[in-house]
């Protein structure tokens, strides 16, 4: 009876769930998968996958896929979730042959592992690839001088968007210094609108504000060396002045009432921004496509950009940006046709890929995008923005991508808190150093 | 009372209870109406309803529309294009999924669990003890205490991101409460009715086929509801031990939603209530089954 | 496996006294628990087990698990979030508990009249909990909105608002359940007691408080175990609504847990927060064992 109700239960699973064909989903990719074939890809699925969807559909038409004998499936996975989600899948024989990251602290892991195929030599030997990205941005997502990562979408600064129709109804004029962005606060608070939209709830935009108060105030170097690895960095002059400026907008209510249940990830800042709610919004260059694909009229009328201000005094460059180079595609060392990987990783290259980055409102970080520029849906914003990275005397990452991953969720938490009335500024620089 | 309770000894209970509850049940629970405990009840209504409504009204409304109105207008326009937009993103075959790993949950608890329970209801002795204890001791741990050694053992298992992997974990910790149902129905067949067929010469196996599953039909269908609802429910194994769309099951589709849509209320909520159809027609068919099998789980 | 067990009738207190009766009607072999034991055993009892290894190593997900001694215990004890963690979760438990048994409580009794109108309202108190957890959050994610939503305020910015909707939203999923089992202990009180009590001149509420309520004490009990149970499983309420926020003043155990797993990927770590929570659980169990009897899952009728 005991064996006979088991292998009813082994059958009938088994028949159960393949002849949904639901097990061949997952399998044949990866280091499980058997040599040559079928190669996956897996990345962020937001609105600019549609990108990486023809980028795909070309590839598995071209010559370079019968040669290495490779097609590419991807696989998109949407949400949040993202990191963890790569995670899981690369501690399973399921991993991905080629995944989306933002370079730096956030693959840093997979290199430790051995997970990750060193791509120096391939860019220094292939042309395409050595003359086809700007070098910096190239540069930007390597760790310890090596390459991993080929650029696949476009540049991301941190800019400071604001409502031109609403600045022009408050007589007001974009902030350049920070007394001008107090005063503009004043009046706006006056006219009952909200100086700066901000979507708390997902924290990583209120990272971005004290990401460049730091830059303004004490300058690039002082994530600099919080960024190498040491944790007394934070207790530089310039980070507890900047926790104390964010705790006097939040006290001013610069940000409104309600911002820490608003999220960006689920539209409700942009929607603020956009209904004209208020007045501002500190974002990264995404922020035009988001506007562009929920409020064209808004995008397309009303937004204005600006570099974030100068902190009077401070010891920061107005022209230093803040943000994410770019996104990258990285190799899985098990991968089981490495040809076909690189081999599709070129079409990042290419101009088709470049054109389709620019029509979606993207800069590309290819050498081939400043003539492009003219074909964007707004050159003005594109120019700005490519001009903008070009000029800057400093880019730093994202203090999240940028620190170790270990640090990463404590140090939002603190940030949230801080935010949220839950610390004081003093006692989130000492909780910043406790971090390791 | 201490474990000495759950050792109890099979009690001899006459089978039919029914016609002599069901003749007390048929009585008047008040003579005059009470006003309080009906405001009471109003209030509740009040607080089921504005929520489904504003759901409702929100899902039949354009975008734009739906974000500077209040949840409780209804639509000047109403829509049907966010249903279009879920359906469009893959719900029929989220829902299939879980339609797929509710049915093989609910027949490998059923299949594993009846035996059990028949076991630890009529064998005495230190296994059959020992075995029911160790899903006794199941019932509190929750689920997501095990995930992560469970993501590694699937991984290696090579059942990472396929339904099965959310199937079998699922349908193990759905065991623990579907045995204590399955033996509370158990114990109430009497001696007399198995020794009323061991005179005729049956067989332990004949007996669970023709005695035991018969009688026990009403644990049964508890069972069935309440390892369906686990598998309807589940969403932290899906989480973690799938990534692709192949496998994705209902709960974690209308998650990623949330990214998806983002600001697109209208379509996450026509998501929502596009999964509260399927169950909702299960219950208009079959209120009275669905019904009576949720008591179960409380016991009867 | 060995089929001499079969007849044997060992144990139980009262289990050979019966046999003498008659007939002895045979017993199935205990091998017949095996599948269901092993099954359970390799989905639920080996990775408990995992869990305590792992909490012992230091683990990122990639690669294996290393080593680690006692770090992670260490760590766990010495971690303010633990306390906090544990607050929040007993103070959620508590507060859900009240809130859902008042409710189902009332509703139930009010719903086991055999009128009309109660069957109906019945019918549509139950349809919350038609759906699953996952869509009640989002509902709920959508509702709160602080600027597009029904109720539009700060409600999950704040540290009370963001508790209370987490107990909300678990009631409003829950409560028709608890209902249910309300309702189905009140049917089984016998009438005559409210007969009896009438002819004595007891009006209602002296009915409810004195018959009512002392006859619903086990399925109180039943519903209650239900409920502490259930509410260590408020995950996707948290994870969808509230992130463990505002700062980390909803992270109940299980969110901590996921959070140090799959966000810090300190899975170690991860793993003794986990085993914490089983030995938690298991110890809640025991208690809720010992103290009502729940194993024989009968409580409601014993007061017959």
């Amino acid at each position: 009876m005991e064996s006979y109700s088991r292998r009813w239960f082994l059958g009938a699973g088994a028949t159960l769930v393949s002849a949904a064909g639901l097990t061949a989903c997952g399998s044949g990719s990866g280091s499980g998968g058997s040599g040559g074939g079928a190669i996956t890809a897996m990345v962020y699925g937001d609105d600019a996958v549609k990108i990486q969807v023809k980028s795909v559909d070309r590839f598995n038409a071209s010559a370079d896929a019968k040669r290495t004998k490779g097609k590419v499936k991807l696989q998109k996975i949407p949400g949040s979730e993202y990191p963890a989600k790569l995670r899981t899948a690369m501690g399973s024989p399921n991993a991905p042959d080629v995944f989306f990251n933002w370079g730096g602290g956030s693959i840093k892991a997979y290199r430790d592992a051995n997970q990750l195929v060193d791509l120096t030599g391939t860019i220094e030997s292939d042309p395409v690839l050595k003359n086809g990205f700007l070098p910096s941005v190239l540069t930007a997502g390597a760790l310890g001088g090596k390459n991993y990562g080929i650029p696949m979408r476009g540049m991301q600064p941190v800019i400071l968007f604001y409502n031109k129709t609403l600045f022009a109804e408050q007589k007001l004029q974009p902030p350049t210094s920070w007394d001008q962005l107090l005063d503009n606060n004043a009046k706006l608070k006056k006219a009952g609108i909200t100086p700066f939209a901000l979507g708390g709830s997902d924290i990583w935009p209120e990272l971005m504000w004290l990401e460049y108060l730091v830059d303004r105030i004490g300058g690039p170097e002082v994530f600099d060396r919080i960024k190498n690895g040491d944790s007394s960095g934070w207790d530089d002059p310039a980070v507890l002045k900047a926790a104390e400026t964010v705790r006097q907008l939040i006290d001013d209510g610069a940000f409104g009432k309600g911002y820490s249940s608003v999220a960006y990830t689920n539209g409700g800042a942009p929607a603020m921004f956009a209904k004209g709610k208020a007045a501002m919004h500190l974002m990264g260059s995404w922020e035009y496509s988001t506007q562009l694909g929920k409020f064209p009229d808004f995008a397309k009328k009303d937004l204005g950009w600006c570099a974030f201000p100068k902190y009077d005094g401070g010891a920061g460059d107005i022209r230093n940006v803040v943000g994410n180079p770019t996104n990258y595609w990285s190799v899985n060392a098990r991968t089981s046709n490495k040809d076909a990987a690189i081999a599709f990783l070129r079409d990042c290259a290419s101009e088709a890929y470049t054109k389709d980055l620019i029509a979606n409102g993207d800069v590309p970080a290819t050498a081939n995008a400043a003539g492009l520029l003219d074909a964007s849906p707004n050159p003005e914003f594109a120019k700005f923005q490519y001009q903008m990275v070009q000029q800057a005397p400093a880019f730093t990452l994202s203090w999240d991508q940028a620190v170790d991953p270990d640090v990463q969720t404590p140090m939002l938490t603190e940030i949230n808190k801080l935010f949220v009335g839950k610390s004081s500024p003093s006692r989130f620089v000492a909780a910043l150093k406790g971090l390791k | 009372m201490s474990h000495d309770t759950l050792r109890r000894p099979c009690p001899v209970r006459s089978a039919g209870p029914a016609p002599a509850a069901a003749a007390r049940r048929r009585r008047h629970w008040t003579r005059r109406p009470n006003r309080l405990a009906g405001l009471g009840s109003v209030l509740w209504l009040a607080v089921v309803i504005v929520p489904i409504y504003a759901m409702i009204t929100t899902s039949l409304t354009r975008q734009d529309e739906a974000l500077g109105k209040n949840a409780l207008t209804p639509p000047a326009d109403p829509t049907l294009e966010n249903y279009g937009t879920v359906l469009d993103n893959g719900f029929g075959h989220f829902l299939l999924n879980t339609a797929l790993a509710a049915a093989a949950v609910v027949a490998i608890v059923l299949v594993l669990c009846v035996p059990l329970s028949y076991v630890a209801v009529r064998t005495r002795g230190f296994w059959s003890g020992a075995a029911f204890r160790l899903f006794l001791l199941g019932v509190a741990i929750p689920a997501q205490a095990v995930v992560i050694p469970l993501y590694l053992m699937i991984a290696k298992l090579n059942l990472y991101d396929s339904l099965l992997a959310v199937v079998l974990p699922t349908a193990a910790f759905a065991m623990p409460v579907s045995v204590l149902i399955l033996t509370g129905t158990l114990r109430d067949i009497s001696e007399e009715m198995y020794e009323a067929m061991a005179l005729d010469g049956a067989s332990p196996t004949r007996m669970l086929f023709q005695l035991v599953i018969p009688m026990a039909k009403g644990g049964i269908s508890t069972v069935v509801v309440y390892a369906a609802l686990q598998a309807w429910n589940g969403f932290l194994f899906p989480l973690i031990f799938t990534q692709s769309d192949g496998p994705r099951v209902l709960t974690l589709g209308l998650f990623n939603y949330v990214s998806q849509f983002g600001v697109n209320i209208p379509a996450l909520l026509a998501s929502v209530v596009l999964s509260g159809i399927p169950i909702f027609a299960v219950y208009l068919v079959a209120r009275r089954a669905l019904v009576g099998g949720l008591m179960g789980v409380g016991g009867k | 496996m060995s089929p001499s067990v079969t007849t044997r009738t060992k144990g139980g207190a009262g289990a050979g006294v019966r046999a003498g009766a008659g007939v002895r009607a045979g017993r199935p072999n205990a091998a017949w628990a095996l599948p269901a034991v092993l099954f359970f055993g390799f989905f639920a009892v080996v990775p408990m087990a995992l869990a305590f290894y792992l909490s012992f190593t230091k683990w990122n997900g990639l690669g294996d698990p290393q080593p680690a001694g006692l770090a992670n215990w260490r760590k766990l004890l010495d971690d303010p979030r633990l306390t906090q963690s544990l607050t929040v979760t007993v103070l959620l438990t508590v507060v859900s508990w009240v809130f859902q048994t008042v409710v189902s409580l009332l509703l139930g009794v009010w719903a086991a009249g055999r009128q009309r109108n109660r069957a109906i309202l019945s019918a549509v108190f139950f349809v919350p909990f038609l759906l699953s957890s996952t869509a009640i959050s989002l509902l709920f994610y959508a509702l709160l909105d602080p600027n597009f939503g029904l109720v539009r305020g700060d409600t999950l910015g704040s540290t009370s608002g963001a508790f209370l909707a987490i107990v909300f939203v678990g009631g409003w999923q829950f409560i028709p359940f608890h209902t249910l089992i309300y309702q189905g202990g009140a049917r089984q009180i016998p009438e005559v007691l409210y007969q009896a009590a009438a002819m004595d001149g007891a009006g209602r509420c002296r009915q409810f408080l004195s018959i009512t309520l002392p006859q619903l004490r086990n399925t109180a009990t039943t519903s209650g175990v239900l409920m502490i149970v259930g509410s260590l499983t408020y995950f996707e309420t948290v994870l969808i609504l509230t992130q463990g926020g505002p700062g980390t003043d909803t992270a109940i155990l299980p969110y901590l847990m996921y959070e140090a797993g799959f966000k810090n990927y300190d899975f170690g770590y991860a793993s003794a927060v986990a085993s914490f929570l089983v030995v938690a659980a298991t110890a809640l169990s025991l208690l809720l064992v010992r103290l009502t009897g729940f194993g024989a899952m009968r409580s409601t009728r014993e007061g017959m």
